[in-house]
C-alpha cells in the first residue's frame, strides 16, 4: 500500500469512528486526539530534540487565548486571527528560546517553567481582555465559507490536525534537520564538530513545536467553547511529559500509545481508587525510568527480540 | 610536484592561564599529504586540533584554511569549509543507528532547506546521501549493516565509524585524533591502508599519533611536538635518529 493511501485510509477510519458515537464520547475522543497531537509535538521537543522544557502547554493555552481574543474581543477576520495566532506562538517561542538555548539545558527548564507561570498569571490579571480567572465563554466557531462545522465533523477537523502534525514531524524526524536533532541530543559537541549549528537547531524545533502546539491549542478553543487559566496550568504540562516517558521518549509511536494510556487511564482507575489514579501515574513514571528508559515502545522492541 | 598548502599555521599560541600548551607553533599541510604530528603525552597535539578544529579559541596565532582565516569561527562553521575530524574516544550518537551517525557527518552538504525537506529534491537528496553514506560504511570496512546499532559496535569498528561520519562532510582536511590507539596490530594495518586511500582521494591528512611504529611507515612528514613547542619537521626517516626526538621520547640518557 502506498504511503499516502495508508494515511488516508487512517484519515477515515479515525474520522469515521466519530460518527459512531454518542455526544459524550465524541468529547472524549476529540480530548484523545488533542492529547496525542500535543503530545507527538512534544516528543519532537523533548524526546528527538532532547530540551527539556515546561512551557508546552502553555503555548497550547496562548493558542487557544489568542484565537479566541482575537475573534471574539478584538472581532478580527477568522483566517486573520489564526494567523496572529500562530504568530504570537513563533514570537514567544524565539523570545524565550533564543537566550536560553545558548545556556545548558536546565536553563531552558527554568525559563519555560516561568513562562508557563507567567501566562496563568497574566490569564487570571488580564481583566476583560482575558476574562480574569473566570475565563472567557460563550463564544461560538465562526461560519467559514458560509458552514459552521459541528459535531463529528470538528472531530474530523481535529483527526486532520493530529494527522497533519505527524506527517510534519515524520518528514522532520527523516531528514537532515531531525537527525540535527537527534545528535544536539546525544553529543551537542560532536554535533558542532560535524558542522550542526547547536544553538540554531535547539532554537528551530523549540519555536516549531511550541507553533504546533499552539495550533492544538486553536483547534482546542472549540471543542469546550471556553477558555479559563486552570485548564493551561502546569499540571498538565506534567502530564504531557510523563505520557512521552511512559510511552518511550524519542519515537512517535511512544508518543501516542503514552498519550492514549494516561488520558484514558483515569477513566478507568477512578471508579475505582477515586483521585488516587495520580499516584498510579508517579508509580507508571518512576518504573518507566528506573526498568525501561525507553518507555513500553521500548519494552515492545526488547519483547519482540527476545521472544 | 608539490601540491597547493591547504593549511597554514602561523605562529599558533594556546596559554591556558600560566600554562602554555601549544608555543608558536608553524607547519602546513599539503593536500593529499598525510602529516604525522607525534609528541609526548601533554605536548600540545590535542590543543592543537581543537584550535583548528574551533573547539578552543586561540590566545594568538593564524590558522588558513585554503586561503582564509578559519581562526575565531565556531567549529560548525570549520567543519562547514570542510575541516572534519574524528575523537581520540570514540564519541558515537548513541540514538540512531550506524548510517545514521555517518549521515550527521553529511550534514553540511545538504542543498534542501528546512521548508523544502517534504519536497521531491529533497526525497531525492537524501535517498542520494543515504547511498552515499552506505558506500562510506563499506570503504572503511565496517562490516555491520547499515541499521545496526551504534551500541554493538566492537571499539575497532567504533574508531572505523568515527572515520566514515568525518568522510561524509566531504573534508578537504581530515584531523585524525591518535586513530590507532587500542587497536588490534591487525587493526593498525588496516587504519593504515584506510588512512592511504583517503590521502590518494587528494584529502589532506593531519594525524596525531602517540605509537611511532604506526605513524612513521604511514606518514609523508611528521612534525614532533614537546611542551608546545615544534622540536623538529621533516621526513619520517630523518625523525627517526634525531636526537632532539629521541630525548622527548626516551629521556635525556638515550641522547647521549
Amino acid at each position: 500500500m502506498s504511503p499516502l493511501l495508508r494515511w488516508l485510509g487512517a484519515a477515515l477510519l479515525l474520522a469515521g469512528a466519530a460518527f459512531f458515537l454518542s455526544d459524550y464520547h465524541n468529547d472524549v475522543y476529540r480530548k484523545l486526539l488533542l492529547w496525542v497531537t500535543l503530545a507527538l509535538s512534544y516528543n519532537f521537543l523533548f524526546g528527538i530534540c532532547g530540551q527539556i522544557a515546561f512551557s508546552h502547554f502553555a503555548f497550547y493555552g496562548i493558542g487557544a487565548y489568542s484565537v479566541v481574543i482575537f475573534l471574539f474581543q478584538f472581532h478580527l477576520p477568522f483566517p486573520l486571527a489564526i494567523l496572529l495566532g500562530i504568530a504570537l506562538c513563533i514570537l514567544f517561542a524565539l523570545a524565550v528560546a533564543i537566550p536560553s538555548t545558548r545556556l545548558e539545558g536546565f536553563y531552558l527548564a527554568l525559563a519555560t517553567l516561568a513562562l508557563a507561570q507567567l501566562f496563568i498569571v497574566v490569564l487570571n490579571e488580564g481583566g476583560a481582555v482575558t476574562g480574569g480567572p473566570g475565563g472567557l465563554a460563550n463564544y461560538k466557531l465562526p461560519e467559514f465559507l458560509g458552514t459552521r462545522v459541528r459535531g463529528p465533523w470538528y472531530t474530523a477537523v481535529i483527526v486532520l490536525l493530529l494527522l497533519g502534525t505527524l506527517a510534519v514531524l515524520w518528514r522532520l524526524d527523516r531528514s537532515w534537520f531531525g537527525r540535527a536533532c537527534r545528535a544536539v541530543r546525544d553529543n551537542p559537541e560532536v554535533a558542532a564538530a560535524m558542522g550542526v549549528d547547536v544553538a540554531r537547531t535547539k532554537v528551530i524545533a523549540f519555536t516549531l513545536t511550541s507553533a504546533l502546539a499552539g495550533i492544538a491549542g486553536m483547534v482546542y478553543a472549540f471543542v469546550d467553547n471556553t477558555v479559563n487559566p486552570p485548564i493551561f496550568g502546569l499540571d498538565n504540562a506534567f502530564l504531557l511529559l510523563f505520557m512521552v516517558i511512559v510511552g518511550g521518549a524519542g519515537r512517535h509511536a511512544g508518543a501516542i500509545i503514552g498519550a492514549a494510556l494516561l488520558f484514558l487511564l483515569p477513566f478507568v482507575l477512578s471508579p475505582l481508587i477515586g483521585h488516587h489514579h495520580v499516584l498510579v501515574f508517579g508509580v507508571l513514571v518512576v518504573a518507566a525510568i528506573l526498568l525501561q528508559p525507553r518507555g513500553l515502545v521500548g519494552l515492545y522492541d526488547a519483547l519482540r527480540r527476545h521472544p | 610536484m608539490p601540491s597547493a598548502a591547504i593549511l597554514e599555521v602561523k605562529g599558533l599560541t594556546k596559554r591556558f592561564g600560566g600554562l602554555t600548551a601549544v608555543s608558536s607553533l608553524d607547519f602546513e599541510v599539503r593536500e593529499g599529504e598525510i602529516l604525522g604530528m607525534i609528541g609526548p603525552n601533554g605536548a600540545g597535539k590535542s590543543t592543537t586540533f581543537n584550535l583548528i578544529a574551533g573547539t578552543y579559541a586561540a590566545t594568538q596565532g593564524e590558522v588558513r584554511f585554503a586561503g582564509e582565516p578559519i581562526l575565531g569561527l565556531p567549529p560548525h562553521r570549520i567543519a562547514a569549509r570542510g575541516v572534519m575530524r574524528t575523537f581520540q574516544h570514540n564519541r558515537p550518537f548513541g540514538g540512531m543507528p550506524v548510517i545514521d551517525n555517518v549521515l550527521v557527518g553529511a550534514h553540511t552538504r545538504f542543498a534542501s532547506g528546512l521548508w523544502a525537506v517534504a519536497g521531491g529534491r529533497a526525497l531525492r537528496e537524501e535517498a542520494q546521501r543515504r547511498k552515499r553514506a552506505a558506500e562510506l560504511i563499506e570503504f572503511v570496512g565496517l562490516g555491520e549493516p547499515p541499521h545496526a546499532d551504534v551500541a554493538t559496535l566492537s571499539f575497532g569498528q567504533g574508531r572505523l565509524l568515527e572515520i566514515a561520519r568525518a568522510l561524509a562532510g566531504e573534508p578537504r582536511l581530515l584531523l585524525l585524533d591518535e586513530p590507532a590507539a587500542g587497536l588490534t596490530l591487525a587493526e593498525c594495518e588496516r587504519l593504515a591502508g584506510i588512512i592511504r586511500g583517503i590521502a590518494a582521494r587528494g584529502i589532506a591528512v593531519l594525524l596525531i599519533e602517540h605509537d611511532m611504529h604506526f605513524l612513521l611507515p604511514l606518514a609523508h612528514r611528521v612534525a614532533v611536538l614537546n611542551f608546545g613547542v615544534k622540536i623538529a619537521d621533516g621526513l619520517p626517516e630523518q625523525i627517526r635518529n634525531q636526537p632532539a626526538v629521541l630525548e622527548a621520547y626516551l629521556g635525556s640518557h638515550a641522547a647521549t
